[in-house]
Order: structure tokens, then sequence, then C-alpha cells
């Protein structure tokens, strides 16, 4: 079985296109109202609540969804399933657009973002948050080295800048050639160094929350907190594989790539039972069941997540009729990413609550501006950059609709 | 002692030796706090509420005028928290009890930083701006600061405050504990020094620790007999005595464990020596190697390349 | 900046003069003539002079106090025969350098020693401990105990600014009788406004109130709801209706900025 990746041969600007600007535009003006009048004047963080949406979505579950980047990668490049090399490329484009637009997400959230690169100097090694930054900071470069031969294939030997960039042709062309000449040769080590990288700093973003034992709900808070992160990590990896490709596939008129996706599938039903089964087994171990049925924010939110962020969607992946079925498996995998996407809300968000201010919080509508935006940019971009470059399979018959 | 910088550069460079070593870098947790430190311990049995520790505190550290005069006793109405414009504020409890005047008996409770012997907020903080000084002091350094506001989320007292209304150069603002008047200018804290009728003892912690016991001791039927920060979350700088139970002056009740200790106990065995990511990147490459007997290594290793 | 203590100054002359003479035609020259009038006003306990001298000494620290409790003490001193008719001073000033050192938001407090002798009838329960020392004096000052807070060998020993407020406002609550507030016992020190005042040279008077409004904007609400500027109709109160004022400041178009 080949694989030919290609640019896509589609029109740029549909409507949905224009939504995305929209909202874009929209995320724009609040994140120069942030930097205009402060971060108290677009969104709701207190003393009480420093962390809220921003971290929840832009940053914690923009990290666990770009998993599929590292678990497809391991897949194809270091267990060799070549078989699925055809979802490599775009779970790495998903993957270097989220890590990026964590960062930037981050940016928007921190106080002074000019100082962002402090902790490169200023080691604090006891902090959970400085290994999960360098490990970010490392990774997203590696995301960009892995991302380079995709830029390669479609530029070498075609370089042609417009105008007065034109005496650049020469020198971008040979630092191409270059690149194609020495990425292959070395590559095996970022692809290794990203999975390390990744296993230790998905599993870190759960232990950030170990140090507020008093304000974290019991539900979320147990010393297993990295392993349930890191499971359910790798767990929402080939669902979220499966949630792209089928948008992309049906936004763009490309074919289905049910052959791959199906078998994929059949791993998360291991890794999300897995997953499945440690969260059940420290629920019971430490007791916290009882807490299931007190109907309080927190609670309902947890069982929203388990039983429609997990059990649902893993009995539903048991059946190889879901499996097979286009649709079908659409739900099931949207709703694994729903799940992750609100337990990693729930422990940063939702389960967060201060015993003495016991301050409410919901977020600003500038807030929900800056993450809409964001995510309409990261959608934007995807657009954008598989329209000119090689990322998603050609379709079979040149003929496509 | 935790990894320090140049520890750290070391361990990376001789990584491959520091596998060996894997098996004692699971030792205990430690505390990294001062042996004598300084403190305070607040009696609330003496404190009368007049709000000049606010007074001065704002005056010595320069903070901006608050909204109602410190002589305005109306504050005292509504439960407040330090925030980015008042580090130490008073708050009025009432437990029920009446006087002989039929008056209800208020207790006057003061917040501020309490200079955690092993604080959350140093163990979290990204970059190392906030340190636990050998005073005692939980000392801020806004020049290392990138405003991630992972200190408020770690402090089980919910004191750090945030300026959210400064866009560019925000500052976290807590207690100083006056760390230069007392350190440099051989001063008292502002608090200490004003407070007319000594509700604040400053001192050694281990002397004030004494001061605390032998008031009880001395006065059994004035105290409860618990020293609120000898033990919680390992020890505080500040401390209080009171006459009415601590749950109900809006002290919240806290493990002994120091906070840190759980999450430094889970990182420093993983990555003390790195040991835990190169033994993983050992291993993935292991398979990888493995893996690649059917195929040549640099078509496997092209990521992403045309196959 | 510009030097506006001179400028306040002459206003506030400017003011007093006013209010001495009433007189349309008062020159600038006329602004120093005030000044011994307003001297001869101050009046000087005849004990002053010699409480303040006293309230500057700095005695010797005790060390050590004799352990007795307060029963026993009263017994003792009552077999000793001392009571308040032992008492040398009648007046004191409290005013110890070891409190100024760090204080000057309130002025001292004028303590009647002998009125509250004389009120409680008991020696001991001010004068709780004596000195280890046979040959000191029964009952000592307060100072010569408390003096600097926190002393790191007597932990337990108040300081004393600490001592005089606890021994005080404890005494007043417990006989519900005698001020528990700042204001009661102290004056509270004005500060130096020389710094605070920002004014042009020469300001028109509705900037200077306007400048202390900046401040002091309770103080100008209150003076909103008040008689002088709410004022409609006859004045009942002066002598013979001298003076007679209609109307409020709020309705008279001149100074009612």
């Amino acid at each position: 079985m080949t694989h030919q990746a290609a640019p896509v041969n589609a029109k740029f600007w549909t409507p949905g296109v224009v939504v995305l600007a929209i909202l874009m535009a929209a995320g724009a003006a609040a994140i120069a109202a942030r930097f205009i009048g402060g971060i108290g004047y677009v969104s709701n963080l207190t003393t009480a609540r420093p962390w809220g949406l921003w971290v929840g979505v832009d940053v914690a579950s923009g990290v666990a969804l770009a998993a599929g980047g590292f678990t497809t990668a391991f897949l194809a490049h270091i267990i060799g399933r070549h078989y699925y090399e055809s979802v490599v490329r775009p779970a790495l484009l998903t993957a270097m657009l989220g890590y990026t637009f964590v960062v930037l997400g981050l940016m928007v959230d921190i106080g002074r973002s000019w100082a962002i690169w402090k902790p490169m100097i200023y080691w604090n090694p006891t902090s959970v948050l400085f290994e999960v930054a360098m490990c970010v900071m490392f990774y997203l470069n590696i995301l960009y080295l892995e991302f380079l031969p995709i830029v390669v294939e479609r530029f070498k030997g075609r370089v042609n800048l417009p105008g007065p960039l034109a005496a650049l042709n020469s020198p971008v062309e040979g630092l191409l050639g270059i690149a194609d000449a020495i990425l292959p040769k070395i590559m095996w080590f970022f692809i290794i160094a990203g999975v390390v990288l990744s296993c230790m700093h998905q599993s870190s973003l759960g232990s950030l929350m170990l140090i507020a034992p008093t304000k974290l709900h019991p539900l979320w808070y147990t010393p297993m907190l990295p392993l349930l992160f890191l499971t359910s990590a790798i767990a929402v990896g080939y669902p979220m594989v499966v949630f792209e490709a089928t948008l992309a596939t049906t936004s763009l008129n490309l074919d289905s790539e049910m052959k791959v996706l199906t078998p994929l599938t059949r791993i998360t039903i291991f890794l999300l039972g897995l997953y499945l089964a440690l969260k059940v087994g420290d629920m019971v171990v430490r007791g916290t069941y009882v807490y299931l049925f007190d109907f309080t924010a927190q609670t309902n939110s947890f069982l929203v997540e388990m039983l429609f962020g997990v059990i649902v969607p893993w009995l539903m992946l048991l059946s190889p009729v879901v499996r097979r079925s286009r649709r079908a498996l659409f739900v099931a995998c949207t709703l694994i990413v729903g799940g992750v996407l609100v337990n990693r809300l729930n422990v940063f968000v939702v389960g967060y609550r201060p015993p003495i201010s016991e301050a409410n919080y919901f977020p600003a509508i500038g807030e929900i501006l800056v993450t809409v935006g964001f995510i309409a940019t990261l959608m934007f971009l995807y657009r954008f950059l598989v329209t000119y470059l090689p990322v998603l399979n050609k379709p079979e018959q040149e003929v496509s609709a | 002692m935790g990894l320090n910088r140049r520890d750290f550069f070391k361990y990376v460079t001789v990584a491959g030796a520091a596998v060996a070593g894997s098996g004692q870098s699971a030792q205990a947790w430690q505390s990294r706090a001062p042996s004598d430190p300084v403190g305070s311990l607040v009696d609330l049995t003496r404190c009368i509420g007049c709000r000049k520790c606010e007074e001065a505190c704002n005056r010595v550290n320069d903070l901006p005028a608050p909204d109602q005069s410190f002589e305005d006793y109306t504050v005292l109405n509504r439960k407040r928290r330090p925030d980015e414009r008042a580090y130490t504020v008073i708050n009025r409890y009432t437990s029920g009890m009446i006087d002989e005047r039929d008056q209800l008996v208020p207790t006057f409770v003061k917040l501020q930083c309490m200079h955690c012997q092993d604080p959350a907020c140093v163990s979290a903080c990204i970059a190392a701006a906030l340190t636990k000084k050998e005073n005692g002091t939980v000392h801020y350094d806004v020049t290392k600061c990138i405003g991630c506001r992972y200190c408020m989320v770690a402090c089980p007292f919910e004191i750090p405050a945030y300026e959210y209304h400064n866009p560019i150069t925000p500052k976290v603002m807590k207690c100083t504990f006056c760390y230069e008047r007392v350190q440099s200018q051989n001063k008292l804290p502002g608090c200490a020094e004003i407070c007319p009728v000594e509700a604040i003892t400053f001192g050694r912690r281990s002397d004030l620790l004494k001061v605390a016991h032998d008031r009880i001791k001395s006065n059994p039927g004035r105290y409860v007999d618990h020293v609120y920060g000898e033990r919680e979350v390992g020890g505080t700088s500040w401390m209080y005595l009171s006459a009415v139970p601590f749950e109900k002056l809006g002290f919240n009740t806290l493990p002994e464990q120091p906070i840190p200790r759980l999450s430094e106990t889970i990182q420093h065995s993983l990555f003390s020596y790195m040991w835990s990511p190169i033994v993983l990147f050992g291993m993935i490459g292991g398979v990888m190697w493995a893996s690649k007997d059917k195929s040549d290594r640099v078509e496997n290793g092209k990521k992403g390349g045309a196959s | 900046m510009i030097r506006t203590g001179p400028v306040i100054i002459g206003f506030m002359m400017f003011a007093l003069v006013g209010f001495c003479w009433c007189g349309p035609a008062l020159a600038a020259a006329d602004v120093t003539a005030p000044k011994p009038s307003v001297e001869k006003v101050v009046w000087t306990a005849p004990d002053q002079e010699a409480a303040k001298k006293r309230a500057a000494q700095v005695v010797p620290f005790v060390e050590a106090v004799m352990d007795e409790c307060r029963l026993c003490r009263q017994q003792r001193l009552r077999d000793m025969g001392l009571n308040v008719k032992d008492q040398t001073e009648s007046y004191y000033l409290l005013n110890s350098p070891i409190i100024r050192k760090t204080e000057d938001h309130y002025g001292p407090v004028r303590f009647m020693h002998a009125k509250h002798a004389g009120v409680t009838k008991d020696c001991a329960l001010c004068h709780h401990y004596r000195p280890v020392d046979d040959t000191a004096m029964e009952t000592t000052r307060c100072s010569a105990c408390h003096q600097k807070p926190f002393q790191k060998d007597h932990p337990e020993r108040l300081g004393l600014k600490a001592a005089y407020h606890q021994q005080c406002m404890g005494c007043h609550k417990e006989m519900n009788n005698g001020p528990i507030d700042c204001a009661g016992c102290h004056r509270k020190n004005v500060p130096d406004h020389k710094d605070k005042i920002n004014l042009a040279a020469n300001p028109e008077p509705s900037q200077v109130t306007s400048e202390c409004l900046r401040c002091h904007k309770p103080a100008g609400e209150d003076m909103l709801k008040s008689a002088h500027w709410l004022w409609k109709g006859p004045s009942p109160y002066t002598l013979k209706h001298r003076k007679e004022v209609e109307l409020g400041k709020a309705t008279i178009a001149t100074n009612n900025f």
C-alpha cells in the first residue's frame, strides 16, 4: 500500500473559512484588550481563582489533544507500522499547531509575556511547571524539525521568491538541500526524543495540581494524577487523529481513510480501557466513590466526564460495527476527545475549589473570545497549510469531486 | 537539597553513569526549611482590631491609598482578604459569646502571608522568583517573575494576589515580612512595630513557640490548646493563639505534611539524574532499532517522508 | 516644585485675622500681629515642666521581678502601710523616648496618676510586680520593666507601648469606665502638610478649597450637610439678632465653592 501526500486541490475561501476569519478577528480584539487593559479587564480571574479557561483549555487541553503527534509517530516510526503512515503527517501538523497555540495561549495568560524566556535562566528544578515548560519548549522545536521535511519536499528545487527577494533563491535552495541531506539521518533521534518529552510533560501536567491538595476536589486529587494524565493523553491520541481526519476529509471532499482508522481504534480499546481501569481502580482504592452522587457542580462534571467521555465511547468501540461505520466511529472518537477536554477542564477549573475564599468562577466573554479565536486560528492555519503543503493524502482517483 | 542548576548540568553530562545511580535516587523527601527563622506570634485575644497594622503596612511598603480610611471601622462589617493593594487585613468574627454589657465579644483576625517553613509557592515557582530566605521570609523577586500565577494556585492560605489590571508589568503582591527593614535596617516589621497592644510578637520562631505554649499553660482558660502554624503544612513563620477554636475564625484545617512534599517526591524520584527519560529513550531506541530489521534505517527515520 | 509653605501660612494667618476682627480694611502688614495673642491662650499645667522632664528620663532596666501573686502583693503592701497617700506625683506625661523612637502618630497621654489612684485605691493594680532588688522602691515606674518590645531574654515582657495600652484599655474595659479609643487619651499628631499640599503660588481661594478636599473629602461632604451651608431663615441664636443671616453658604454667591 502506498501513500502519496499532496497539497489539497480545493477552493480556500469557503464560507466555513470566512466564519473562522470572523472568530479570529473577535479573538484578536479580545487579545488587544488584554494587552491594553490587563488580564483583569477581559477575564474573571481573581486572587482565589488564578487559573481559568485559558489554562484549562488553551494549555492543558491543547497539550493533551496534541497527543496524536507522538502516538502516531510511535506507531509508524518506532515500532515500524508503516501501514499507518498516511495519518502521521496530519497528526504531526495538528500537534505542531496545537503546541504552537499552547505557547501563544500562555503568552496571553501569563502576566509578563515578555518575560517568558526567564525560566530558561532562572531554574527551579522543584517546580513541576518548570519541567513542563522546558519539555514543551524542546518538544515544540522538535515538532518544527519533524515538520521541516514536508516543507523541504514542497519547495526543494522550486524556490521562487518574488521580486527583490529573488536574490535569496539560491541560498534558500541551498539550505533546503542541506536540510534534505541531513534531516533523514538524524531524524530518529528527534522522533525518540519527541516521544520521551511527550511522556514527561503529559504526565507532569497532572503533577501540576498535586501542589493544591486542599483545593482540588478529591475525585480528581490523587497521587496517580500524573499517570492518569499520561494514559489519557496516550488514549486520546488516535481518537484525535480519527476526529481530525474525518473532519478534514469531509470538509475537503477527500477519500475517507477508514481503512487506516478502523484498525487504529482497535488499539484505542486497549488504551482507553487501561485508563478507565486506572481511574476506577483509583476511585475504589481511595474510596472517593462516596462523593459520586453529591450532585454538586463538581461531582456532576465528574460523572459527565466518566460516563460520556470514557465509558460510553469505550463500549461503542468494542463493537466492530461502530469501528467500521464512519459516522459512528466519528461520534465515539468525538466523545473521547470531549471526555479528555472535560477532564482537563475539571482538574484545572471545575474541580478547583479554594476552601477559604470559595470563589466561584465562570469565564468572562473576553476569555471565551480569546480561546475561541485561538481555536479558529488553529483550524484556519491547518486549512491553509494542507492547501499549500503535502500533508493530506492525494485522492486515489485524480478526478476528485 | 533538591537539584540545583550546577548539579543538573553535571548530571546531564554524565547521563550514562546516572542510570546506575537511579536506585538511590528515590530518597525520602527532605525539608529545606531554615533552621532558625524569625516569625511572628499573633495573639488574637490581645488584638483590638484598630487596623494600625494595616496602616503601617501600607506606609512601609508604599502601597496605594485605600478606598476607605484606616480609621473607618465599617470595613470590619464584611470579610476581606489580602489583595494587591493590601498585604494584610483585619477581619472581625463573633462567636456568639456575650460580655457583661450584652455586647457580642469580637475576635479580630489578622491575615497576611504565613511565610511557611516549606512554602508551596516557592516549590511551585517556575523561575525561582519566590525563595525562602534564611531568616524565614518567603521573598518575591519580581525581576524573575513571568506572571504564571502558579504560586497562587499552590498557596494553601490563598494569600498571593495579582495586579490583574496592569497589562504589561503586573506583580504578585503579598506580605514581604518587611525583609529589607528586618535584614538591612535592623527594624521590626511595620505591623509588629506599630501594634499598640503587642498582639503581634516578633522574634525567633523557636522562642515564639515557647512563648505561645507558656501563655497557654499559664492561662488555660484563656486559650484553646492549639498554636495555629506550629505544625500546619509543616510549620509557618506566622503563628496564632486564640480563645476561639480556629475553625470558627476562618482558618482552614490543614495537613501537617508540607504541601510540596508529594509533588517534589514524585518529581525527584522520576527525574533525579534524569534517569527515567534516559531509560525511556534507551528503551524506545531499542524497540526502534529492533523493528528496523525489516526496513532500512534511513527510510524508517525519514519521518513524514513519502514511502 | 513650588514652595507652597509660606503661601499656606499666609492664608491661614489671613483667615485668622478675619475671624478675630472681621475688619475689612486689614492690610497684609498686620499678618504677624495676632501671634502673641495665640500664645497667650495656651494654658500650661503648673507641673507640666516637671512632668516633661520625668517623661524624658529612661531609668535602668529591671532584669528580674519578684514572683508573687496579686493578692499576696496587695496584702504585703497593706502590711507595709503603703497606700495611695504615699504617691509623690499626681500628674505624668506619658512621653517616653522608648516609644518616641518609633512613634510619632499620636501626642503623649496626660495621665492623672493621683486621680486614678484615688479611684482604684489599689497600687498593686498597676504596680503589679516589684524588682527583686531589695534596695529598689516598692512601686516603680512602668518603663523600668517595660522598655523595648520583643527582647530576646525577656520574651514575655511587654514593650512599654503595649504595657500602657494593655493596662489602660484593659482596665477601662473591665471597669466600663474610661476611654478605649485612640482619641480618648491621645491627641492625634497632625502630619506636616508642607509637602502634602500641592498649590501654585497665589492660588485662587477656590483652588485652595479643592486642594483641601483632595484628601479631606468627607470633611467637605459633612460641610454640605451642616447648617452653616444649608441655613435658610432668621438667625435666632445671635444676641439681638446681630450679624443676622437669612441664607446659608449654599445660597450666597460668594465664597461657596
